[in-house]
């Protein structure tokens, strides 16, 4: 008894430091400050250990304040239990955790399954097939993804491939509503995380590849009703461009710009699809979303601007209504894009703290903008680029190298990067201990030869034929820390592959990310020391997270599953086969019903083992 | 009127409603109908799904020897015309008998 009651006080007393379990406000720092003094607003405050939608909060930081795995015990993962959902489609998401229920998606064709974490092996609770309409598979640029899924008002909301969005009631797994929202036969798809604020769910469609006409619109998560609709393209009325929409450079003040940037009536296949990822201020009552590239992607077929693909936009998040935009690459002539987070931090910055939106594009620079105004304060290389020589902060204009354009019918070599970018969707994540962002990122270019097209419905309108290669140093992808206010690496992580997982940041200075070749890695987010790593059957595209269970143990959860945009990578040494396996870790590898000698279980039920109860508690 | 007719003459020729699962390609190997072929699959956008060098991306790749819908230039042809029930559309009324014909001898020609 002795001894049992001394195995239970060893484990719980090293694995849970005295206030690892918090109200969601991060720690003082216990060892070292913030290099930054970069800070966030971690609304809407969920329980420490729960993790309710992608990004875990409206500023998408991804940022968890759990401590009880930390840089002494986090050699000691081991995997808890696993996952298989039996889909072979890119996985790109993270699980959701709400109270004792975890909540996952499939790629394509987007089943959905709760499961029962108080249970011995996280049992299947409930099941939901939507049987999405097939022929989106054939319209999905980049793999049948899906990127997230969220949970608000006893709901799981998400997107199906086929220009649905559903709700699941989170206790029965009985469908609650069904939204249609594009037409699949034309070439849109929808692959984003549905985000929710309040009453509101946002929601997007993809296609950039399409000739679509991008759209982004706000539903009632009552009923999925649409409450508002902005196109990202034309007149200014369809956009919801008013008295109120203020861009901070002159260049983007005028009338129907999305109209008049374009040739004819282009812009109505112009692109501009919302695929990325939504953030949201309470404070300022604003959503932050970006806008892919132009359509097609051939430019010079499309002379002008091409306003607004490319580009980030801050809306009025009750009525829709645009506050300012900001294009980032303008006439987008290589696919750079504009869809990648915005993780909304305050800086300081000259004396005063400003509200920002940190954003690496695929461009290969990391702006650091006012997020009240769209005034771009810094905007540097995260890693290698040469299609420009800086980013004009007087003008917020990139200063294009001549050396990068391309042309039709001819071979330019070594643009750098190429469509993929120096950073894809992946998405980063943001420590206010450190005051530091973490990224995966890549490091390649290309030789671009364009091709006059034609828009032909419900077929690609593109026009890019690449050879991508490997960047300086011949290693594809690195992970790194990044100052957002000094807009410089403080350290970086060289990988074989492109890194295209996502990031998640503990209160315990913990970095976890995922590679292409399937190493899940833990990192001191101070110093950029790897502190853990175990191989997994797949390559990792999905987001980590990690979460509080039943047992009061904490756990990190990742997909390893690779897909989507990286398989352009996969005839390169190093990538992986597809998988489809959640893999959950803990200290040890204990969790409910894990033991030493166990030998049978029933569904549901604990297992018979060695390792006293006490210890599992 | 005149090219509605021709129009709908072509789409219901007997040279149409003879193409079989076991039919063989005219063209194969012909080196005009190949560089036709190669011009159709930029032209009507079959490379933004399976690359400019067939090697597949958002489709499949058409030179690796697998093929969901079949492998014999007769069932790559009713592939082509008919598209497929996972999205790929179908070509039958943006191409003639022929034109299938050149694409799928562009394909031949690129197998490994």
């Amino acid at each position: 008894m002795r001894k049992i009651l001394l195995v239970a006080t060893l484990f719980c007393g090293a694995a849970i430091p005295a206030n690892s379990q918090g109200d969601g406000k991060p720690n003082a720092a216990p060892s070292g400050g913030s290099f930054t003094g970069a800070t966030a607003n971690f609304a809407p405050n969920a329980p420490a250990g729960q993790w309710t939608q992608q990004a875990r909060d409206y500023a998408n930081t991804r940022y968890s304040p759990l401590t009880q795995i930390n840089k002494q015990n986090v050699g000691r993962l081991r995997m808890a239990w696993s996952f298989s959902d039996g889909q072979m489609y890119g996985h790109e998401g993270a699980p959701l955790v709400v109270g004792d229920t975890m909540y996952l998606v499939t790629p394509f064709p987007n089943i959905a399954y709760a499961l029962d974490l108080s249970k011995p092996g996280a049992p299947i609770k409930w099941v939901f097939q939507p049987n999405p309409d097939p022929r989106a598979i054939g319209k999905a640029c980049c793999d049948k993804v899906l990127r997230g899924w969220s949970y608000a008002d006893g709901k799981l909301i998400y997107n199906l491939l086929d220009n649905n969005t559903v709700a699941v009631d989170a206790k029965t797994g009985k469908e609650v509503w069904r939204v249609k929202l594009d037409d699949v036969t034309k070439g849109p798809t929808m692959t984003m995380s549905a985000f929710v604020v309040g009453e509101r769910v946002y929601v997007a469609n993809s296609g950039g590849e399409m000739g679509i006409n991008g759209w982004f619109q706000a539903l009632d998560v009552k009923d999925g009703h649409t409450v508002w609709k902005a196109f990202n393209n034309g007149p200014d009325q369809g956009m919801l461009i008013g008295s109120d929409f203020k861009p901070h450079y002159p260049w983007m003040v005028g009338k129907d710009l999305g109209v008049t940037t374009w040739p004819g009536e282009m812009w109505k296949q112009g692109a501009s699809a919302a695929w990325g990822w939504v953030s949201y201020d309470p404070d300022l009552n604003a959503i932050y979303y970006g806008t892919s590239n132009p359509g097609p992607r051939t430019p010079s077929q499309r002379p002008g601007l091409n306003l607004w693909s490319a580009a980030v936009f801050a809306r009025d998040a009750t009525t829709g209504a645009a506050k300012w935009a900001y294009q980032f690459t303008p006439h987008d002539e290589w696919d750079y894009d504009g869809v990648n987070e915005n993780v909304l931090i305050e800086i300081p910055w000259k004396g005063a703290r400003r509200k920002v939106l940190v954003h690496f594009n695929r461009n290969g620079f990391a702006y650091t903008i006012d997020r009240t105004n769209g005034e771009v304060l810094v905007a540097k290389a995260f890693g290698h680029q040469n299609w420009a020589k800086e980013i004009d902060l007087k003008t917020g204009m990139p200063i294009v190298n001549e050396a990068a354009h391309p042309y039709v019918g001819k071979k330019v070599e070594n643009i750098c990067p190429p469509d993929i970018g120096v950073k894809n969707w992946n998405p980063s994540a943001f420590s206010p201990r450190t005051g530091l962002l973490y990224a995966g990122v890549f490091n390649s270019c290309m030789d671009l030869t364009n091709h006059i097209v034609q828009y032909i419905p419900s077929s690609p309108y593109d026009g890019m034929e690449m050879q991508r290669h490997a960047g300086p140093g011949g290693h594809w992808g690195e992970f790194i820390a990044w100052d957002p206010v000094q807009g410089k690496r403080m350290w970086s992580i060289k990988e074989n592959l492109y890194v295209w997982s996502g990031a998640v940041v503990t209160g315990s200075d913990l970095v976890f990310y995922g590679t292409m070749d399937g190493w899940f890695r833990a990192v001191d987010a101070r110093s950029g020391k790897v502190l853990w790593s175990q191989k997994l059957g797949s390559g990792i595209t999905a987001a980590p997270m990690t979460f509080v269970g039943p047992d009061k143990r904490q756990y990190v959860a990742v997909y390893a599953g690779i897909g989507g945009g990286a398989g352009v990578l996969r005839r390169e040494k190093g990538f992986m086969p597809g998988g489809n396996t959640l893999y959950v870790f803990s200290v040890d590898g204990m969790g409910i019903g894990n033991g030493t000698t166990q030998l049978i279980s029933q569904a549901g039920a604990a297992a018979p083992v060695s390792v006293p109860p006490a210890a599992h508690n | 009127m005149r090219k509605l007719v021709l129009a709908f003459m072509l789409l219901t020729s007997p040279a149409l409603a003879q193409v079989t699962a076991h039919s063989t390609n005219p063209l194969e190997g012909k080196a005009d109908a190949i560089e036709a072929g190669r011009a159709l699959f930029g032209k009507m956008n079959c490379a933004g799904c399976h690359a400019y060098d067939l090697t597949g991306g958002m489709g499949p790749d058409l030179t690796d020897g697998s093929w969901q819908y079949g492998a014999k230039p007769g069932e790559v042809y009713h592939t082509i015309a008919e598209g497929t029930p996972r999205g790929m559309p179908a070509w039958k009324d943006k191409m003639t008998v022929d034109e299938i014909w050149q694409v799928v001898a562009y394909i031949q020609s690129k197998k490994q």
